[in-house]
């Protein structure tokens, strides 16, 4: 079996880290270096992972990848996704939220289809256990009609360039909307047609938001709602979570997709934390990317096109909370 | 709700069940024997004020039932308890509201919710600081349908139009609540299921999003879609903390009980209180306590006319897709 040569460009996103593990694991794959602005930050991860620092994306798109991850900051996703698809890569896998503008993750979808190079968004979700069973569950018809859903994705404030709104392109709402708009629409097979939110700034009083309480509106008058806040406190036993209330016409499921922890009383840190042992999602989410770069059907992993349609239900929230009113979704 | 009532004014100190009214002779003759009270049908209320003089009404009649009691109670100049929410409409309210005024009757609304020990202390937290400035809530107040085996004719509970559906006869509690504790709303946007027919008379489900003129952000779930068990939680985060409960969590006592096969049985949690915290003994002891010493009682006619405001917003915001915005 041929090993397929990946790079990753920038490890601004934290979740580089278990990519490139994940790559580095993965036994028809070879991580053949790492791009990163910052030359300590690049060295050091290289470092990490036993494979080889570049100093400029160009220099590792120099390297005749067969497929690219994309971790930057959300706003240099465009440029970056855009420099690998001109590269000629097979496949890229692009960090969530997709772009901070519908308009450049149209830009990027077209650039990537224009060269025949596939674009997947790093929706790691998808490859939940406790998701798949759900999903199977109300796929197999165990609740009947699914009438709505009730989601939260919180977390606790992430720092760094998170909350530089010039790098993420916004706050709470563009970081922790994308995952569960992806998992309704992919549970739901269908299109998002509206969005009202409630936006606000009242945990840490900045410029940026920290709450976001959106309600979407599906086609089929299906309803959702979703709590995108960074709400959790600095003592809270763990990051977040991602959960999901399934309301159908013959009854609920009840996600809680982090709730498989032991917890731990430390003494040493003077608060007791959740420890996760639930089934991990990095390693399925790449080995569907490594399917994709040798040209083999993925149909779990999310496209550009999905990761454009979840982006777009963040940029509405926006929009509804700068007009006070619901606003449509044309998709 | 009138059983629920009836079984704690026997611990009420200072007060005694006099007359029991009820639509059904042979529910008020049962009830009223086990409490040594008259008995009276429906259209005796004025025998039963006539004969047993009570001081206080009670009134836990179906919603669109209140207004007419409350307005017959106020004419006869006697103080009136009465369960929530206030009306169906904001024109009744406004009636209510009318006869609570023109009479000048001491009134208060069985917004029990405050009375519950987990609202209670959360407010007590919040009031004192300890998660900073509020800033997002989440409450859920989740069941099955009322009346499982009643048709839409037989349960006015399932019946929209009397009732309201979960949001106006459920969820009404933590609007309430919310209110209470956090200041005027400014803003309602809902979705929900109540006014269709698909679902009618089997399901109901509402998540409401609310926005306060202190900038706090509240989200409500409201559920009769829920097999099995009553399920209430809430989450408040501040700008210094967070607090949630979760009554699946605080269950102190869980029984269960084997069935005849392998694995059949019945698990049943509960939350025990002594009887003089159940909430609804406080709430009566709090209306008589506030008549005995000549204090405003502690929930107005205006409190509930506001939370019901809150309801009926939402269900116009469920039938209309809009904001609905408060002056």
């Amino acid at each position: 079996m041929s090993s397929f040569k990946i790079g990753i460009i920038s490890f601004a996103h934290m979740h580089a880290w278990s990519y490139a593990d994940a790559v580095v694991n993965h036994s028809g794959a070879t991580l053949i270096g790492i791009a990163d602005p910052d030359p300590k930050r690049g060295a050091e991860m290289a470092g990490q992972h036993k494979t080889e620092y570049y100093p400029s994306t160009e220099a590792l798109l120099a390297q005749g990848l067969d497929g690219v991850i994309v971790c930057s900051e959300n706003i240099n996703h465009r440029r970056d996704v855009e420099l690998a698809a001109a590269a000629g890569v097979k496949a890229i896998l692009c960090e969530k939220p997709l772009a901070t503008t519908v308009e450049d993750a149209r830009a990027m979808v077209d650039a990537c289809a224009k060269r025949g190079v596939k674009l997947a968004t790093a929706f790691p979700c998808r490859y939940s256990a406790p998701y798949q069973r759900l999903r199977q569950q109300v796929q197999g018809g165990a609740i009947g009609d699914v009438i709505a859903i009730r989601g939260t994705n919180h977390g606790s404030l992430p720092g760094g360039w998170f909350t530089d709104k010039a790098l993420s392109g916004g706050g709470a709402v563009i970081d922790h909307t994308v995952h569960v708009a992806d998992l309704n629409r992919w549970l739901l097979g269908k299109e998002a047609t509206e969005v009202y939110a409630e936006i606000g700034s009242g945990i840490y009083h900045q410029e940026w938001d920290d709450t976001g309480f959106l309600t979407i509106e599906y086609q089929d008058g299906v309803f959702a709602t979703l709590d995108t806040s960074w709400s959790r406190p600095k003592t809270y036993p763990t990051w977040g979570d991602v959960t999901m209330q399934v309301v159908g016409t013959g009854g609920v499921i009840d996600l809680d997709m982090f709730a498989q922890n032991v917890v731990h009383y430390d003494d040493k840190a003077g608060r007791a934390s959740w420890v996760n042992w639930g089934s991990g999602t990095d390693a399925g989410l790449i080995a569907d990317f490594i399917r994709l770069v040798g040209g083999q059907d993925a149909p779990n992993l999310a496209t550009g096109e999905d990761g454009l349609q979840a982006l777009a239900v963040a940029v509405a929230a926006y929009r509804s909370a700068d007009e006070g009113q619901p606003v449509s979704i044309a998709s | 709700m009138g059983r629920a009532h009836a079984s704690q004014w026997p611990q009420v100190s200072g007060a005694k069940m006099v007359g029991v009214l009820d639509c059904s002779m042979e529910k008020s003759k049962e009830v009223a024997d086990y409490h040594g009270a008259a008995a009276y049908e429906f259209d005796e209320f004025d025998a039963m004020v006539r004969e047993t003089k009570p001081d206080i009404i009670d009134i836990c009649t179906p919603t669109p039932a209140h207004r007419p009691y409350v307005e017959r109670a106020a004419a006869a100049g006697i103080a009136v308890f009465c369960e929530k929410p206030l009306a169906r409409t904001l024109a009744d309210c406004d009636a209510v509201v009318a006869a609570v005024e023109r009479t000048g009757i001491p009134f208060m609304a069985g917004h029990v919710l405050r009375f519950f020990p987990e609202y209670a202390s959360a407010k007590r937290l919040i009031d004192s600081g300890a998660i900073g400035k509020p800033a997002a809530v989440r409450m859920a107040r989740m069941a099955g349908m009322p009346d499982p085996n009643k048709s839409i004719a037989e349960s006015w509970y399932k019946d929209p139009g009397q009732s309201g559906g979960v949001l106006l006869d459920m969820i009404i509690h933590d609007f309430d609540w919310l209110r209470y504790t956090f200041g005027p709303v400014s803003r309602v946007f809902a979705k929900g299921v109540y006014t269709n027919p698909k679902y009618a008379g089997t399901l109901d489900y509402s998540l409401v999003t609310l926005r306060f003129e202190s900038g706090v952000v509240a989200h409500v779930t409201g559920s009769w879609a829920h097999p099995g068990g009553f399920h209430t939680s809430f989450e408040i985060v501040g700008d210094a903390g967070m607090i949630e409960h979760d009554n699946a969590r605080s269950a102190a006592l869980t029984v269960a009980l084997r069935g005849t096969g392998m694995n059949t049985g019945v698990v049943v949690p509960e939350s025990p209180q002594i009887p003089e915290e159940n909430p609804y003994y406080m709430e009566l002891q709090a209306f008589v306590d506030a008549l005995k010493e000549g204090r405003t009682p502690p929930i107005t006619v205006y409190d509930a006319y506001e939370a019901t405001r809150i309801g009926i917003a939402a269900l116009t915001s469920i039938e209309t897709g809009k904001v609905i915005k408060f002056q």
